[in-house]
């Protein structure tokens, strides 16, 4: 009789997980209960909430809310672009759907921090922004774009907009039309055929597309960092902070539970809504 | 298959043979100095007088940060590297963990070159272990085209014609330290609510503000986004090498100053290599040559004359002081005001 060995091949992938996603969560959430070493670096274990609990402090509690609402609005302006755009490219041409979709791809052929210099260059006072409308005679003086918050907000919309498209696309792209045709010939308005049959189809992978710019939204804090002159403090600067300079690890871990349980719960919840089990649009 | 066998045979042996002439020859092979610090911090010209004249041959190890390599010299337990440069704060802690050895001045004869305004700092106070590198001062530097009064001092980026138009590094401590300087208190203050004081001294500066950033912080003046910034010093240097006719500050309320200094780790392997390279470095015509690569103040008094002007701290400014470590507490505050402020930056 042959013996069956498959478990040895599961093994090194369950060991790879424990190893290296199970373990530094545990050991981070240990950290967070941790005391600071207060004369240089390192920690003392210990089990106290006061990392916790430092939190509730307005100037920390504060960097939450900014990173929320930046998250929030950069969100609300990818469905603007990315919904109309996911759904027109799902009724494209085959051929349209492969051009289209290069060209999504091509920007991730370089890096993104390269890319976000590009919007540096275009942004500043003298820049190719500024240098064409004063051009065209639309101003005389420059504007001042580069580090503000609509500078991040065109960083955040610019980085995370590729990810709203494809998830909205692979919700329209394998949408059942005949439900559609069949609203519009019992009577229906097309909006009201787009708001009842094509949105709710559409809807697992719009609120996937959030999930995929909420999420990263409130840890992409070098493009805060590098449009918005460092002037905003997003949770994820915070934590970067604490770990480099400021060396307090247990509330740099503190830190990152709390956003980790955030994120978490934002997962949970679109899987409440959707019933879906995995996140639509990713492969 | 025997023809080639043979064939490796012979080419084993050749080799074999050859590697047994290296060996051989190694007696010979020049003595080594671990040099150990960030990267680029030597013109290759001077790196290489020294191996010729000294027979020695450098090998040059780098490090990324000042923490990285107090960990690799504590777990060498100060061994395995002859001479280090890293910065003052780091120096102290390496000195009171017992990784340091005393400078031999009968080695380095040149000690007298060193500027007395650099000697006698807290990580050294009997000038018994360091040798300063260089120092690195950061300064006001304007535009006096698109400002329209005289900048002297830190208080002046609170003027109310400035605004949105000063960038700033980003070190939580040197911007403290400056509102610190500008109310007349020490950028070392200990007492919080002195701290706190300054924390909203600071917040009033924030509408003033164009941008934070630690790296090429001279771009926003240069690129026109800011008129006015505080800059570290290699930042200075770089912002005058492409625009000339930017002004220079030496705040009249005192310079907050940190500097890199060499050492001998206590058990390094060819200390008296170190001694010399050490020495060596402190020739004017050397440091000259040192100072103009890096593009920090000079610290070579004897030098003074040599190296290009702006790289000499003029005798009129107001002597100012280092940034140290202060308690918990203290740290603690700083940091507060400094999320205070950003935050209040971007609103």
């Amino acid at each position: 009789m042959k013996k069956n060995y498959w478990w040895t091949c599961v093994i090194p992938l369950y060991a790879f997980t424990l190893l290296f996603i199970a373990g530094p969560l545990i050991y981070m959430v240990a950290i967070s209960f941790a005391t600071n070493n207060p004369s240089g670096y390192g920690f003392h274990w210990a089990l106290t909430a006061e990392n916790f609990l430092k939190i509730l402090d307005p100037v920390y509690l504060q960097c939450f809310v900014q990173s929320f609402q930046l998250a929030l609005s950069t969100t609300v302006l990818t469905v603007l672009i990315g919904y109309p755009f996911g759904y027109f490219m799902g009724k494209l041409s085959r051929k349209g759907k492969k051009i289209m979709m290069f060209l999504i791809m091509v920007p991730f052929w370089t890096s993104s921090l390269i890319r976000l210099y590009g919007w540096l260059i275009i942004l500043q006072a003298k820049g190719v922004f500024n240098g064409m409308l004063m051009g065209l005679g639309v101003i005389s003086e420059p504007l001042k774009i580069l580090y503000t918050y609509p500078a991040v907000l065109i960083g955040m919309v610019y980085a995370l907009l590729p990810f709203m498209i494809l998830a909205v696309y692979s919700s329209v792209d394998k949408m059942d039309w005949t439900l559609v045709e069949a609203a519009r010939d019992l009577g229906a308005s097309r909006t009201k055929a787009f708001l009842t049959i094509t949105l709710k189809q559409t809807l697992p992978g719009l609120l996937s597309g959030v999930i995929l710019t909420f999420v990263p939204s409130m840890g992409l804090f070098f493009i805060a960092d590098l449009l918005g002159g460092n002037k905003i403090v997003l949770v994820g600067s915070l934590i970067q902070d604490q770990v480099t300079r400021g060396s307090n690890w247990p509330f740099a871990a503190a830190l990152a539970v709390i956003l980790t349980i955030m994120t978490t719960l934002m997962i949970f919840l679109y899987r409440k809504i959707t019933g879906a089990k995995d996140l639509e649009g990713i492969f | 298959m025997k023809r080639k066998l043979t064939l490796l045979l012979a080419v084993a042996m050749v080799l074999m043979v050859a590697l047994t002439g290296c060996g051989g020859s190694a007696p010979e092979a020049k003595e080594e100095l671990v040099l150990f610090t960030w990267q680029g911090m030597f013109p290759q010209e001077v790196l290489d007088g020294f191996e010729e004249e000294f027979n020695v041959e450098i090998v040059y190890s780098n490090f990324d940060t000042d923490e990285t390599m107090l960990e690799k010299l504590s777990l060498a337990k100060g061994g395995d590297y002859d001479v280090i440069i890293a910065d003052d704060y780091i120096i102290e802690q390496a000195v009171a963990a017992d990784l340091v050895a005393e400078i031999d001045t009968s080695i380095v004869t040149n000690f007298k070159n060193i500027d007395p305004l650099y000697q006698g700092q807290f990580y050294d106070p009997d000038d018994k272990y360091t040798v300063p590198y260089g120092a690195g001062i950061p300064l006001i530097v304007y535009d006096p085209e698109q400002v329209d009064f005289e900048i002297k001092g830190y208080k002046d980026l609170w003027n109310e014609s400035l605004k949105d138009s000063v960038a700033i590094t980003a070190n939580y401590r040197v911007i403290n330290g400056i509102t610190l300087l500008s109310m007349g208190k020490s950028m070392n203050e200990e007492d919080v609510a002195v701290i706190e004081e300054a924390g909203k001294k600071l917040k009033d500066l924030a509408p003033n503000i164009r941008m934070i950033q630690d790296d090429n912080t001279q771009n926003a003046l240069l690129n026109g986004e800011a008129s006015v910034a505080f800059l570290y010093t290699s930042q200075v240097t770089a912002a005058l090498a492409e625009n000339p006719n930017l002004k220079v500050v030496y705040p009249e309320e005192g310079l907050g100053f940190g500097i890199m200094a060499a050492f001998v780790p206590a058990k390094a392997p060819n200390a008296k290599a170190a001694g010399e390279f050490i020495n060596y470095l402190l020739r004017p015509e050397i440091a000259k040559q040192c100072i103009e690569w890096i593009g920090y103040y000079n610290t070579n008094e004897a030098a003074n004359d040599l190296v290009d002007a702006s790289l000499v701290v003029p005798d009129t400014v107001t002597k100012g002081e280092i940034i140290q470590n202060v308690s918990s507490e203290a740290d603690e505050a700083y940091n507060k005001n400094w999320i205070e402020f950003k935050a209040a930056c971007g609103e």
